[in-house]
């Protein structure tokens, strides 16, 4: 299965997840806004959409990992014991010698990443209240950059 | 460095790059990557090499120095 289906359902499993959580984080905030005398009153619309997205994209992603997985055991070539998810490719050993190559660049550039969105608290510690997408959407943004340059590392190494 | 026949045995073979790939239990773009000496084989690959060619490994691969 491609890589790039692998990666796209990854994140959308990271962005749907982002997305069902956000509306109870602004409920929470609310609640909390109106406990210490911010707001009197407040409503509320929550929307179905973002819970069918992820139940969607949940079960898109572990259909396709169980399909992947039925392929690998049938692919003599492929290394089993390599195989961990369906974004990680392990059709033969060149690929998982690649596989291992992308998942370190990426892992590298994950730890600058993560440093400098940890980083961005420091400069708007105010802006969280108002825009509390943000803390969660930087959060989720995490795992979406590592994925993205494990995927770039990797076609780069397979045309190598 | 390691440099290999690959190329000039499987043209005296007459597979393609495919059929070598199938033989030897990896994908096209691994044999390409190994003609063009940007991947070094496991042992096991080499091995399979040697089998399909009937040749020992060394006769396949050598080290070059750099």
């Amino acid at each position: 299965m491609g890589m790039y289906v692998a990666v796209f359902l990854r994140i959308m499993l990271f962005i749907s997840t982002s997305l069902m959580v956000y509306d109870f984080l602004v409920i929470q905030q609310n609640f909390i806004k109106m406990e210490r005398g911010f707001i009197t009153e407040f409503s509320v619309y929550i929307s179905p959409w973002p819970g069918y997205f992820f139940i969607g994209s949940a079960l898109f992603f572990l259909i396709a990992n169980i399909i992947q997985y039925i392929f690998v055991r049938r692919d003599k070539k492929s290394d089993i014991k390599a195989f961990m998810s369906f974004e990680y490719n392990v059709s033969d050993e060149r690929a998982v010698v690649n596989t291992r190559k992308a998942v370190s660049i990426a892992f590298a550039l994950l730890l600058v990443y993560s440093l400098l969105m940890i980083g961005s608290y420091l400069y708007i510690p105010n802006y969280f209240v108002d825009h509390i997408w943000f803390p969660l959407f930087t959060t989720a943004s995490i795992p979406v950059f590592g994925l993205l340059v494990y995927l770039i590392s990797y076609k780069i190494l397979e045309y190598k | 460095m390691i440099k290999n026949r690959v190329k000039e045995l499987r043209a005296r073979f007459d597979l393609t790059q495919g059929e070598l790939a199938e033989k030897v239990g990896v994908t096209r773009q691994t044999i390409v990557a190994l003609e063009k000496g940007s991947y070094t084989p496991s042992l096991l690959l080499a091995m399979n090499l040697g089998e399909v060619f009937g040749l020992p490994i060394e006769e396949i691969f050598s080290k070059e120095d750099d």
